[in-house]
């Protein structure tokens, strides 16, 4: 991750943990992903319901372990 | 999306198209944290019979035949939105023969390595295609030497120096 300039050391730890996070998520199994993508859908249906936009997510169906890992 | 994929597979087989790969997003996300994308893109090298034009009229017809209609611009298989796209020149083609082989819950499929996703990516040239190659070039195990060789043989090296600035 790239050094922040300007950032008290609270923060650059926070940005330091959430770094830390996308690359944990970016090595979950794909399965897992495939069904993390599919709640990110199921959440961004909601919000773009609201501005008018139908979208559907995907209705393959795959164990939710993932989110408790996640948290998505 | 297991049941799409052997789907897929029954297409190749059956000679719909002679070989597939997942790219755009959901190829990104094999490499990347899980991305947003409701569509499935997958990349065919179609069929030609002799002094036939290329075309994807046989893939929907094939899917037709199994219950798979279109929608807009996608076809719906077993509940993903499924977006066809012709090999459209020399380095989709490439990127599609050297596709990674990958294992789906026990289902065999291919997936673009995350090398071409940064070529095919700064060749489109969109926001999101410079969004997905920061991200896989902050989260993706990458083979520099073959990136390298990659963007002198199609003319990406120019580009690939000014996105990394």
């Amino acid at each position: 991750m790239e050094a922040l300039e300007g950032v008290s050391a609270e923060v650059a730890r926070i940005f330091a943990a959430k770094h830390q996070r996308r690359q944990d998520l970016a090595r979950l199994p794909y399965p897992e992903k495939v069904q993390a993508v599919i709640e990110l859908q199921k959440l961004a249906a909601t919000i773009l319901r609201t501005r008018g936009k139908v979208v559907k997510p995907w209705s393959a169906s795959s164990p939710r372990r993932v989110f408790d890992r996640t948290g998505i | 999306m297991k049941r799409t994929l052997e789907i897929l597979n029954e297409l190749e087989r059956e000679g719909a198209f002679s070989r597939y790969a997942i790219g755009g997003a959901m190829a990104a996300t094999f490499y990347t944290e899980p991305v947003l994308t409701f569509d499935l893109d997958v990349f065919v090298v179609l069929s030609r019979g002799t002094g036939q034009l290329i075309s994807l009229a046989p893939v929907y017809e094939a899917l037709r035949a199994r219950g798979y209609g279109e929608e807009k611009q996608t076809v719906m298989i077993e509940g993903v939105p499924v977006q066809f796209l012709p090999a459209y020149n020399a380095l989709v083609e490439e990127a599609l023969d050297q596709a990674r082989e990958i294992d789906y819950e026990g289902v065999p499929a291919r997936v673009l390595r995350a090398e071409h996703l940064i070529a095919i990516s700064l060749q489109t040239g969109r926001t999101k295609d410079r969004a997905r190659v920061a991200m896989l070039r902050e989260q993706a195990s990458l083979d520099l030497n073959l990136l390298a060789d990659i963007l002198k043989r199609h003319q990406l090296e120019e580009k690939w120096k000014l996105w990394k600035e």
